[in-house]
Formats: structure tokens, sequence, C-alpha cells
């Protein structure tokens, strides 16, 4: 028994191989194509983080510390079999947390579109600010185009997308995400000043995916990151942005399922 | 009997930033470039505040500073230093620091340092205002918005050591604040400190104010928001036990000018609420999305769409009906602020705002000397109010 009560999505044939992926800024929708299309292969296990979805927020929760232990905890609790680790954005950090700290139960690391490490000059932002910024900045640089967004599924720039379709229920969970997300990752704004340092202690195969048109975190940055993990390839996804799962679910789930063939 | 305090609370806004650009600008408050700031403009204003601020030392009227940043609003920015110098300036008054954003500077002990030296240098009188603070104030200070109601509390408790502990360092190791080796210098001149002040019309942080006997100051609550504090916190004594607070445990503050007749007071007062219409104009991600700012469940009535509207039409008529503001002849503010004290279960300080918006240096030194005058003496021992049920 994990210490800490999580909401779990779990889809696909739960004999087939886990597939843990630690979600960004929302929690994995299970009305995202590319979870349908991977649990064809592989057990998915999408957890929401303490704060997200319905998992309750601890009030001895405050920093990505606590956040990581968490994870540890439930990497221990993973079921049987070959355990792939995927993470997206603000999760994409949290992924690569993990596999700094080596779990033994890590045999796959992809990141996609992961922020967390600071790369360039103190004058420059890595970033995009998410809480500082503008909405409709924020949608039309976190996405290669906003339309591409399935319905009723949020990315980066969710309040761009508020109108009288977007239910209370749905409203409320996104507010409190978004409290969340900031307890964790206001300051320094979504990275680890100390991790860039560490990345080479990463030793499981890693794929960092990108979006080609992510302008929330470039792929340049993408690249840097990469070229920090000694196990690592970097690969693009055109016409996608920072949420390539969303934008571009086929090429997104080919690259996965080519990368854990 | 009561007697009533009147309070001088001026912002120092700044309201020449031509309105083609203001209105242009996402937000008029944290990201408006400072190059719309004139220097000579603002020593001007700082002249002008600070000679309004010793015609209230001169005429009874005590003085609020307080903090804001980066904005039309608001030249307090640097409050230590501009309440440093009221106390320099001033002989006679009470000095309300109303306050330094205790929820965005990092060190709660520099704060305590700040207000000792202050309190020193008026020669103990000083008192200590604490706000939450959040919006705009949370970008320019880069201060994490959530979780700031716990963390203000801390640093209240850690600056109230820090002022009251004179036997050598202590040290502090909270959830939000670590520091070793307090020992401040100079220690503060009121004993055992300055009384403290917060600004709050939340309920639960009413009834904590009461608990520990803070004064609770509202900020433009009008008359059932401000009725429902004082009640919650004067519950909270009874529920604890404590005696029943004075009158003097609470203040309102509100938008007022005392001019010869109520056709000047409101012709005047009309240039105020440029606070409301203009000057608190901020993005959506600085106000309604930021985080940790309103409980998620309510942010649905927030979000959707003509939620965020600001007010455009805040007449004088309509602020003084809501309580938002006291404006006319000297008698017309008198029955205002008496009637008022009614309708909230008691009131003993008053704070004005009256050099806000458009109101010039002139007309603001005017109401003050009225309002000493023709206002002030009137509010002297007044005889006990007439408490509704609902207060007992």
């Amino acid at each position: 028994m994990m210490r800490h009560e999580l909401e779990i999505l779990r889809v696909g044939d739960p004999n087939a191989d886990p597939l843990l992926l630690i979600h960004g800024i929302n929690p994995i929708s299970p009305k995202a194509a590319f979870v349908t299309q991977l649990a064809r292969t592989r057990y998915v296990i999408a957890p929401s983080h303490p704060g997200f979805g319905a998992s309750p927020l601890p009030a001895d929760f405050d920093t990505m510390y606590d956040l990581i232990n968490l994870y540890l905890d439930v990497l221990d609790h993973m079921p049987e079999g070959d355990l792939a680790v995927a993470g997206f954005g603000f999760g994409g950090w949290i992924a690569a947390e993990l596999a700094v700290a080596g779990h033994p139960r890590i045999s796959r690391l992809i990141l996609v579109n992961p922020v967390g490490i600071k790369i360039g000059g103190r004058e420059d932002r890595d970033i995009v600010h998410m809480f500082n910024t503008n909405a409709i900045e924020l949608n039309q640089k976190a996405w290669h185009d906003p339309a591409n967004r399935p319905p009723g599924i949020y990315g980066v720039g969710w309040q761009a997308a508020i109108s009288d379709e977007m239910t209370d229920a749905e409203m409320i969970a996104l507010a409190r995400n978004w409290d969340s997300l900031c307890l964790f990752a206001w300051r320094p704004h979504m990275f680890n000043p100390q991790l860039k340092h560490w990345l080479h202690r990463i030793s499981a195969p890693a794929l960092v995916l990108w979006g080609e048109s992510d302008r929330i975190v470039t792929p340049d940055y993408g690249r840097h990151y990469a070229s920090l993990i000694p196990t690592a390839q970097f690969a693009t996804i055109p016409q996608a942005g920072h949420h390539p799962e969303l934008e571009q679910p086929a090429a997104f789930v080919a690259h996965v399922e080519e990368f854990l063939a | 009997m009561t007697s009533i305090e009147l309070w001088n609370h001026c912002e120092n806004p700044y309201p020449f930033v031509p309105a083609e650009i203001l209105d242009a600008a996402e937000s008029v408050r944290a990201s408006l470039p400072n190059k719309y700031c004139d220097p000579e403009i603002a020593a001007r204003l700082y002249d002008e505040v600070f000679e309004e601020y010793q015609l209230c030392d001169d005429i009874g009227l005590h003085i609020v500073t307080n903090e804001h940043h980066s904005g039309i609003n608001n030249l307090w920015a640097a409050s230590p230093v501009i309440t440093g110098i009221v106390a320099r300036i001033t002989k006679r008054v009470r000095i309300l620091s109303l306050g330094t954003l205790i929820t965005v500077r990092p060190d709660p002990v520099r704060v305590a340092t700040e207000y000792a030296t202050i309190d020193v240098l008026s020669r103990g009188r000083l008192d200590i205002g604490f706000v939450k603070s959040g919006a705009t104030e949370m970008v320019s200070g880069d201060a994490n918005p959530m979780r700031i109601r716990e963390r203000e509390w801390e640093a209240i408790d850690l600056i109230e050591k820090s002022l009251t502990v004179h036997d050598g360092p202590f040290s502090w190791e909270g959830k939000f604040f670590t520091h070793p080796h307090v020992n401040i210098w100079p220690r503060c001149y009121q004993q055992p400190r300055p009384e403290f002040w917060a600004a709050t019309s939340d309920m639960p942080t009413c009834a904590e104010l009461g608990r520990r006997g803070f004064v609770n100051t509202l900020l433009f609550g009008g008359y059932d928001r401000t009725r429902q504090a004082f009640d919650t916190y004067k519950q909270a004594r009874r529920t604890a036990g404590l005696p029943p607070p004075g009158e003097d445990r609470f203040s309102y503050m509100a938008f007022c000018y005392v001019g010869d007749t109520d056709e000047e007071a409101q012709r005047i007062g009309q240039k105020i609420p440029w606070f409301l219409t203009v000057s608190i104009k901020s993005a959506p991600q600085m106000s309604k999305f930021m985080p940790g700012q309103i409980p998620p469940e309510l942010t649905p009535a927030a979000w959707r769409a003509g939620a965020s509207k600001r007010p455009t039409n805040m007449t004088v008529e309509s602020l003084i009906a809501q309580g938002q503001m006291f404006a006319g002849n000297p008698d017309t503010v008198v029955k205002q602020i008496k009637a008022f004290r009614e309708q909230v279960g008691g009131v003993g300080r008053i704070i004005m705002m009256t050099r806000q918006g458009l109101v010039t240096h002139a007309e603001a030194m005017k109401s003050f000397q009225r309002a000493a005058k023709d206002v002030l003496p009137q509010l002297q021992d007044l005889p006990p109010i007439e408490h509704r049920a609902a207060a007992e």
C-alpha cells in the first residue's frame, strides 16, 4: 500500500508490460487517442499528481521534493514487467528527476517536451512563464495549431479555451490543477537549478521527443536537454507543439512504440 | 463613550500616463513600462503628499502608508523608506504602515528591523498593519501566490517575536522561514510592541484577528460585508472566552471628501473612483487566472464571460449609498460616518482615502483641514451604539 492516496487511470491489459505516464499541467485524459493507442501494446498507468484531478493534496506537500519522492513510491508499487516511464512537460521534469535518482524499475525513459532544467543565460528565458503570460499567447505558443486541441482535453493555454460549453466541473478541475502546479513550480519557474548537472547519471535508455512547433520550450532546448543525457536519442514530431501526444497522436505513438520495441 | 479617530490614507497615485497608453496596456500594474513614470513628476508628488502629511500632523489626522508595486496606483513601493520619512517629518500623530507586503518579502526579520527602526525614529508612534496581498503583487515580487495565508501568519508570528524578545538571539525554523540567529537592533520603542492591525474581510482571518486582538480594518467593504466581518471578530472572541472588543479594534477605509458644500464634495469626490475605474486594471493572468486567489469551486462564476468587467460607472451617489464613500459638507460626512458606525455595529477608526485618483494637492489639503476642524470634533465622546440583536 502506498502511503498517499492517488487517482490512477489504468488502461490496457494488466498482463502487458507497464507504461507509467507522468502528466504535465493536467492529468492524462482517458479520452485521449494516444492513451488508447498505447494501451494496445502496454498496460498504461497514469496517476494524477497530488492536488491534480481527484488526488488529494496533503497539507505537507509543498515542493518538487515531495512529488519526486511520491513518484519513487509509485515506482515501488508498479506491477511486474518491463517498466517504461514517460513524462510530459512538467511531468517530464519529474520523470527526469526519477531517472537521475536511479530507481531500479525504470528500464526505459521517455521525456516529451520536458521542462526542469536551466540552459540559457541568466537573462534568457528558456520556458515561457506559464503564470505571468496571457492565456491567448500561451495557447498560440503551446500548439502547432490551437484548433488541433481535442475537445474536452486541455493543455497549456487552457484558459483561452474557456467558453460557455465548458462545464463548471471542468473549470473547477482546471483551477485545482493550476493551483497545484503553481505550488510546485512557481519559483524557480519550472526548473531545478541543480538538475542539469546530474542528468549524466541517467543510465536507462532514453528518448527525448519534441513537438517541432513548441514555443513554450523550443526544440533547441530539447536538443540541449537530450545532449546532457548520455543514453538519450532526440526526435521531433512535425506539426505538433508542446503536446505532441495530443496534436499528433499517431506519430507520437509510432515513436514510442519503436523506442520500446 | 467612543471617540472616532480619522486617518489619512494616500497611496500616492500617478494619474499622468496618457489614457491611450493605459487603454492599450494589458495591465496598468506589474507590466506597465516605467518609461511612463516621469521622475520629475514623481518627485513633485512625493513633496506634495509629504506636505499633506505634515498638515495632518499639525491638525490631528493620523497617517496611513502602504505598499504596492510597479503601477500607476501607488508610488509607495519602497514602503519602509516612505514610512521612515513620515516618522521623521511628523511629531504628533500616529503612523500606520498598512503595510510592508510580508507575503512578498523573503525575510520577516528584516521587516521587523525596519519596523523597530521606524518605531524608534517616531518615538513610539508606529502601528503595524498586515495585508495578505495577491494578484499583481505576486508577479512584481515573484512570490508564490499559493499558501500565502499560512505564509502571512508565520511571518506575523516571526515579526512579533523579533519585536518582543530582548534576551539575545533566538532560533526560528518554520515552514516558510528559517533564521538561526534573530536579534534585532534597535528594539522597538513601544513595549511590548506597536499595535498590530490587519486589513481583511476574509472571515476566518477576521476570526483569528479577534482571538489575537488585532485591529481589523476593511477596505471599501460596504455595510453588509463590514458588519459580517466585525461580527465574526466579536463571535470569535466570545467563543474563545475573551472580553468583548472595544470599537477601537475596528477600522474602515472609505473614499472621502469633505467640502464646503455637498455639491463641492461630490464634484471633487467624483475624481476619486479613478482608483477603481482605471488604476486596478490587471491582466487576466495576474487577476482572475492567478493561482490561489479564490477557491477552485468559485472559479466558474469568476471566469464566465463578463464576470470580470471593470467598473466604469462608479458615481459618488452609488459609492455613498454602498457605504464606500463619505462625501459632503462636514455635517453630511459626520452623519454618514455615524450611520455607518451604527450599521456595522461600531467602528473606532475611519481611514479616509482622499488624495486618490485625480484629486489635486490643493483639493486634498482643503478636505483634510475641513475634516480636522469640522468633522473630527463631532465624532468625539459618542454615546454607545444601539446594538442590534444580530450582534449579540
